[in-house]
């Protein structure tokens, strides 16, 4: 494995020159370009939001912030596996004609949407500033959570390119999973309601069970360490009781623990048939 | 040891799947199904080119030949037998490998440099040389897809020739293109051959052949069936082709080369 990663970085400047062709070509024709990156998250978050405080009428001051901080990270998720589930097999031409590093492809397109997640990112902490908003105290931990989630996602990404190759269910399944896990993730709803229930219905472990998603502790972890906690006014209630839990690190390392594993388990799976591509006809 | 490339005993099979399980449905119930069929392109073959040497290498369409540039390049791995290359590879097996018709003709040169493996800090310095190579000054910065088929073939060829590495393998991309462009694809591979590069060479064009290499190996069903001088190896596939022609090609093979003398 390390001279497949040093065979990487000797071919890293293919991997910036992809990721620039995909940066290049994605917004080309449209007069927004860029901004379209933004402007999505942004619908689907100010939709949502009309939907759970004025048709479901849930009440969490400031939900649409809650929601947006953890809209932005499972964004990234979701595009890059989409984007990623196609890239070996949309280059299959390429892959018999030339020699190169072949998870370059995948990477690239999990490297080009970090970098729309990271622009939305900084957005969304000038958004912070304008609105005056406390800045939590944890907010440093923001680039080990990218980090972390970055080693997730190409892992999976490595992984489901790979196996998209041979079979191209994959990708149908990837866009169900992608659907199901939006839920299973506490993006439109906070992790406590799930804490709540469960506790309250005795099954403490299974409630350990559901944060052991990588994904989900990455996601509450951005909401925590990017928002002050959220508090219901008094004299409101909601019907979750709904009171913010401080961040679990154990949960945090966990996850960590996990991406490592997964990305390099996804790269050693990825390499043990990358040679195999070419011959796929 | 002085010789550039060294295959011992290689042989490469393809798996020819009769209606493969490309979903997981079939896979489910490929207990069912046949098992592939094993397509030997290239067996037994021995082959060593020294360092400087220029090697064709000729053959019926189908007799494996660009089966022997790929897995010497490394995009395929040999099924058995052994590949020994040394010094830095380049295959040029396409030109404009990954070209993309949305980026102006300056963003593919960068793409498709670092596609072939060359440093992006090394195709700014050579980025001038390029587009001046290509005769495309006036067009650069337009997007590609307004290109003639002719201006992306100049382009592509501009970028693959700043490839530096010790042994090149050339398919047969080089052959297409009108007299002027040919004549500077030739003449910069008589440039890499002064430099001492190991060059291997795949072409039906048996004239070519014949300026080009000093040495041929007539491939002929994934077995080497001749390897020498090249005049006397082009002269003996020549007339058993011709002679094949005469008989109306019976073994499916179809002789495409324009040079059969």
């Amino acid at each position: 494995m390390l001279s497949e990663l040093s065979e990487l970085f000797r071919y890293r400047d293919l991997l910036f020159q992809l990721v620039a062709r995909d940066l290049k070509v994605r917004y080309k024709n449209s007069v927004l370009g860029f901004f379209w990156s933004l402007i999505n998250p942004l619908v689907q978050v100010a939709t949502i939001t009309i939907v759970v405080r004025y048709i479901m009428r849930v009440e969490i001051p400031n939900y649409s912030a809650y929601l947006l901080v953890a809209y932005l990270p499972w964004m990234f998720f979701q595009m890059s596996l989409m984007d990623a589930s196609q890239s070996v097999l949309m280059h299959h031409d390429l892959l018999k004609k030339v020699y190169f590093p072949r998870e370059v492809l995948p990477l690239s397109m999990v490297v080009a949407n970090l970098i729309h997640f990271l622009l939305a990112l900084v957005v969304f902490f000038i958004y912070l500033l304008v609105l005056r908003a406390p800045i939590v105290a944890t907010w440093w931990l923001v680039p080990f959570l990218i980090a972390i989630e970055f080693l997730l996602v190409a892992g999976l990404a490595l992984f489901v390119s790979c196996l998209n190759v041979f079979y191209e269910d994959i990708k149908y399944i990837v866009s169900v999973v992608l659907n199901i896990l939006f839920y299973l993730t506490p993006i439109i709803y906070m992790s406590e309601m799930v804490y709540n229930r469960l506790h309250a219905a005795g099954r403490d472990l299974l409630f350990s069970l559901y944060l052991l998603n990588p994904l989900n502790a990455i996601v509450v972890a951005f909401r925590k360490t990017l928002l002050p906690p959220y508090s219901v006014p008094p004299g409101r209630s909601t019907p979750f009781n709904l009171q913010d839990l401080p961040l679990d690190y154990r949960l945090l390392a966990i996850a960590a623990a996990v991406s490592v594993l997964v990305a390099v388990f996804g790269y050693l799976y990825f390499n043990s048939r990358k040679w195999s591509f070419a011959e796929q006809v | 040891m002085d010789n550039a490339i060294e295959l011992q005993g290689l042989g490469k099979a393809f798996k020819l799947w009769h209606g493969r399980p490309n979903t997981l449905k079939s896979l489910a119930l490929s207990f069912r199904r046949p098992k592939p069929e094993e397509l030997w392109a290239l067996k037994g073959i021995d082959l060593a080119v020294a360092r400087g040497e220029t090697l064709a290498v000729i053959g019926l369409n189908g007799s494996g030949k660009s089966t022997l540039l790929g897995v010497i390049g490394r995009i395929y791995r040999p099924t058995c037998g052994k590949v020994v290359v040394r010094g830095r590879i380049s295959a040029l097996l396409e030109l404009g490998a990954g070209f993309h018709p949305d980026l102006t003709g300056i963003e593919n040169i960068y793409l498709n440099g670092a596609i072939l493996g060359i440093k992006t800090r090394d195709m700014k310095a050579k980025v001038d040389e390029i587009v001046a190579f290509a005769e495309l000054q006036r067009f650069i910065d337009t997007p590609i897809k307004a290109y003639s088929k002719g201006m992306v073939m100049r382009l592509g060829f501009a970028v693959a020739v700043q490839v530096n590495p010790d042994v090149l393998l050339v398919d047969e991309v080089l052959a297409v293109g009108d007299e002027a462009f040919q004549a500077k694809c030739y003449g910069k591979i008589g440039e890499f051959q002064q430099a001492g590069k190991t060059i291997v060479f795949v072409s039906h064009d048996l004239d070519a052949v014949r300026r080009v290499a000093s040495r041929a190996v007539w491939l002929d069903q994934g077995a080497v069936r001749a390897d020498g001088p090249t005049d006397g190896v082009v002269e003996a596939y020549a007339s058993r082709v011709g002679r094949d022609i005469g008989k109306g090609g019976t073994d499916g093979g179809r002789a495409d080369g324009p040079g059969v003398a």
